[in-house]
């Protein structure tokens, strides 16, 4: 089982990289976020590493359509928010090419206005294997820059054709951005994204046709959209590159975020979140415990093959296998 | 070995001109299979150093067509060193004749490519350093 959960790739986490770290190096920061996305045998050990530094952060998901304006207003809040005297952190997520594995991540040039500001660490992310708009590794790089002192972490999703669902999971507030003129109204409402917005921000609104999509989305939420068991989801207008309606937006995500403190909802979703961390983890190590002993993918794979070519049921094999697989080995005593 | 993908940072320094060249070297790099974090125009070198720092870059590259190649390597190589991050490869392209290549070169600067220069030439160059530089880490 140790190997498994053991490093075994790249240059290791020397004590001294540690040291950096907790002194505050922005470079054994960006060392540890690197470790976290490209091995994930180092994971396990960076989290040991990290314990009792995580648990007060507020993490805010920006989503939206491409080219709405996330990564400006992402660097606008952030400023907002440093100003209110918060450290933070910034992880913006870019699609990778399904063909060559690159990734082409613009965020940084709407991120000028944070050159030089040692209150905001932002990292670039290529979403690589990961879905709904997110990479493999975001919650682990925000557990990072948590551990590393920031308190509020801006997740910037992959603008996708509709605003994608995931980012619930790893976000305490979603905030979806919508543009003028581009019948988001009508698209959202189709993927049921409006439910999971915490606030909307109608963006771009020096452009005309900025009334036009607030009445549509108050009209909308009247109907009785927003987050069911929650107040009425806020919707603001901005202009994030000339900097307005920045202060009232980061007033309301202030006050969402004490409000999931008092409320204990903030502690609520974590313990959800390390829940399915630690289902995750087993679940992996179960795993992989079955593929050393029987070759199951390999196996999976032959029985599939075959069974196109039958049309027979599935349930036979799964029979078999489920029958002759039992954890019979484990000790409730661990489980305590 | 199983490399996980590069990723370099892409800008333009300086306050002249366009960033056309930065962009399809950018684009090339994407082509083969490399992560770019594009900064595009006007950056200044401790624009380029600090997001290469926060990164965690492999490489930068950056595109110098205004004739002002050795102000901008010089500075950003000296910064890349004093920030910490002098391991890693500095390269790119611009008209840089010769003489000024082998100035640059020895101050660690890595090769230079010209605008007669395929840019899948440059993303084999950016490979080959930096495994190399990786194979070297891990012993
Ligand atoms: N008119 C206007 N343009 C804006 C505003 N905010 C951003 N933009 C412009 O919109 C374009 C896209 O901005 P980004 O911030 O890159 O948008 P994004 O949603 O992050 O884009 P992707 O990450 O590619 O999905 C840029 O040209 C911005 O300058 C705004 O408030 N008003
Ligand atoms: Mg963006």
């Amino acid at each position: 089982m140790a190997e498994s959960m053991r490093s075994s790739r790249g240059p290791s986490l020397t004590p001294q990289l540690w040291e950096r770290f907790l002194g505050g190096e922005r470079r054994a920061c960006a060392q540890v976020i690197t470790k976290v996305e490209n091995d994930p045998d180092a994971v396990p050990e960076i989290r040991d590493r990290l314990s009792g530094r995580l648990g007060r952060a507020i993490r805010i998901g920006i989503t939206g359509p491409p080219g709405v304006g996330k990564s400006t207003l992402t660097s606008a809040l952030a400023r907002g928010l440093a100003d209110g005297g918060n450290r933070v952190g910034i992880v913006a997520v870019d699609p990778s090419s399904p063909f060559t594995g690159g990734a082409f991540m613009g965020d940084r040039i709407r991120m000028d206005a944070l050159v030089g500001d040692d209150r905001v660490f932002m990292r670039s992310l290529a979403s690589r294997a990961g879905q709904g708009g997110l990479a493999p590794s975001t919650a682990g790089v925000a557990d990072v820059l948590e551990a590393f002192g920031m308190d509020r972490i801006l997740i910037e999703t992959v603008g996708v054709g509709q605003a994608e669902l995931d980012v619930m999971a790893c976000a305490d507030i979603v905030v979806l951005v919508l543009q003028p003129s581009t019948g988001d109204a009508i698209q959202s409402l189709k993927s049921g994204i409006i439910e999971a917005a915490d606030v909307v921000v109608v963006n771009k609104a020096d452009l005309p046709g900025v009334e036009m999509l607030l009445q549509s989305l108050r009209f909308a939420f009247s109907l009785g959209a927003g987050r069911p068991g929650t107040n009425a989801t806020p919707i603001l207008a901005t202009s994030a590159q000339a900097s307005e309606g920045i202060g009232e937006l980061v007033a309301e995500l202030e006050s969402q975020a004490s409000d999931l403190v008092d409320s204990g909802r903030h502690r609520e979703m974590r313990r959800a979140r390390l829940e399915n961390e630690i289902r995750r983890a087993i679940q992996t190590h179960l795993w992989a415990s079955l593929e050393r002993a029987v070759g199951a993918s390999a196996k999976i794979r032959r029985h599939a093959e075959e069974l196109t070519l039958s049309g027979g049921s599935p349930y036979p094999f799964i029979r078999r296998a489920c029958a002759a697989t039992q954890v019979c080995q484990t000790k409730e005593e661990a489980w305590q | 070995m199983n490399e996980h993908p590069i990723k370099v940072v892409v800008a333009k320094p300086g306050l002249d001109g366009h960033d056309r060249g930065a962009k399809v070297v950018a684009r090339a790099l994407v082509e083969a299979g490399m992560e770019v974090v594009y900064l595009g125009l006007r950056q200044t070198p401790e624009s380029i150093v600090a997001a290469a720092v926060e990164e965690d870059a492999d490489a930068i590259g950056l595109s110098v067509l205004s004739g002002a190649h050795m102000p901008h390597f010089t500075k950003v190589k000296a910064l890349m060193d004093t920030e910490g991050i002098g391991d890693r490869l500095l390269t790119g392209g611009g008209i840089i004749p010769t003489k000024d290549q082998e100035t640059l070169s020895a101050l660690g600067v890595g090769r230079l490519f010209g605008p007669g220069d395929d840019p899948s030439t440059i993303a084999e160059y950016i490979k080959e350093r930096v495994y190399a530089r990786r194979a070297a880490e891990r012993n």
